[in-house]
């Protein structure tokens, strides 16, 4: 398929891993972090990081959403989801998040309504569907997903729907990265940027990271020759001595974003004060919820929702994997306790998190290395 | 585009080309990529026509791809 084949070329791809081992001074150690988990994904999945010289590591950062939601949130929405006549909606990969006691498969198994969408247009046609029941979307996402909520919304306003509503956690990529730049265990060469969120918010957001901490980004593509290329520009950048935002995605991602984009998410949603984020604690402005015009499809407010913080299990290392602290086996409880199909961690559910993308793909290379 | 594989595309920051198929007048537009046939909101890239490439995330084209 165009705009994937190219993309996938091994002769390009040994050429640009060629390109890296001269750009690199021998001696010197690099961290990259990938802020997204679907560029964690391509990694692993392709092998990307076999590819690089030994003293290039790729750092995994905050960018799955799944793994950024704590576990109150999932108790808020499993308190939703159980109670009568509501229909709960939600994407797969939240279906498995672990709550404080159970998770939303858990309820669904007890009998509680819940079912996997792809898209929140699904949800609405459920609503559509069924005029007697209550059909609740849970709201997941970066800037990416935001918008399809946004024009959800403006659907359900303007068909007057009064059966449908969102549990919004949507947040937002920036708050985050300004934090982890803040944290002072936090040693890093230059980020790979969120190629998708930037094709919403465009790149010119990013340029506080070269300007206030002096790191260079580079927005990136999905495809594994894209995220080779971009660690070739990180790269490219250090030994050049620049630092600014570059974008490797130029085929989708305009560098003031999308302009329709950004005009329904400021029409739908406003920011939180504050919002708790797995493993990074709370972060002012990190989140939105339903703006005022759109307080009647508001889940949190039509429902009473616990609304109670839970702390992550002790054993649970979460945080400093979203970090990039440490690496996912690192974690004492990686592959043992905890496993994709029992899981402990955010970050061992969705295959955009780094401990199931590793564990799907990464740990069989890592086995060799031991062996 | 199963959350049953390995892989949630609707969970990530990830986007699937599609093409378009059919042009409805509601803002909707049917897609078709590897993985089926959608219907698509467009409301972010109209006017499109079909046999465009568009990046859908979560029945919403995010993008046109040039």
């Amino acid at each position: 398929m165009k705009f994937v084949d190219e993309f996938r070329d091994p002769e390009l791809g040994r050429v640009l891993a060629t390109q890296i081992v001269g750009t690199v001074e021998p001696g010197r150690r690099y961290k990259v972090m990938e802020v997204c988990g679907g560029h964690t994904h391509t990694i692993y999945k392709y092998g990307v990081d076999d590819l690089l010289p030994e003293n290039v590591e790729l750092v995994h950062g905050p960018g799955c959403p799944v793994c950024v939601i704590p576990m109150g949130r999932v108790d808020d929405a499993i308190a939703v989801a159980k109670r009568p006549g509501v229909i709960f909606t939600c994407f797969g990969d939240m279906l498995r998040v672990p709550g404080g006691k159970e998770t939303l498969l858990d309820a669904k198994a007890q009998g509680a309504d819940v079912r996997m969408v792809y898209s929140p247009l699904d949800a609405l046609r459920i609503a559509r569907e069924h005029p007697e029941r209550e059909v609740v979307f849970l709201a997941i996402g970066f800037e990416t997903t935001a918008p399809s909520t946004a024009l959800t919304l403006v659907r359900a306003k303007r068909e007057r729907l009064t059966n449908f509503s969102v549990l919004c956690n949507h947040v937002t990529i920036l708050p985050p990265l300004r934090a982890l730049l803040e944290s002072p265990d936090l040693r890093l060469d230059g980020f790979i940027g969120p190629g998708h969120v930037c094709t919403v918010i465009g790149a010119r957001p990013f340029e506080f990271v070269p300007r206030d901490y002096g790191k260079p980004v580079v927005i990136s593509g999905f495809e594994p020759l894209d995220v080779l290329q971009s660690v070739h520009m990180v790269l490219r950048q250090v030994a050049e001595a620049r630092c600014e935002v570059e974008n490797q995605y130029t085929r989708v991602v305009p560098h003031d974003g999308n302009a329709a984009a950004l005009k329904v998410l400021a029409e739908v949603f406003e920011l939180r004060p504050h919002f708790e984020w797995r493993g990074l604690g709370f972060i002012s402005h990190s989140a939105l919820r339903l703006a005022p015009a759109y307080a009647d499809f508001d889940a949190e407010l039509r429902y009473d929702v616990p609304g109670v913080r839970v702390a992550d299990p002790k054993a649970c290392q979460c945080g400093e994997v979203l970090k990039g602290v440490i690496k996912p086996w690192e974690c004492k409880v990686f592959g043992t306790a905890c496993t994709p199909e029992r899981p402990i961690g955010t970050c061992m559910v969705s295959s955009e998190g780094a401990c199931a993308a590793y564990y799907n793909y990464g740990r069989f290379a890592r086995e060799r290395e031991v062996v | 585009m199963s959350c049953d594989d390995a892989h949630c595309v609707t969970c990530a920051d990830e986007a699937l080309a599609m093409r378009v198929v059919e042009v409805r007048d509601d803002g909707l537009a049917v897609c078709a990529g590897d993985d089926g046939v959608a219907d698509v909101m467009t409301d972010l890239v109209a006017p499109v026509a079909p046999g465009e490439t568009l990046l859908v995330h979560a029945g919403t084209a995010i993008a046109r791809v040039a």
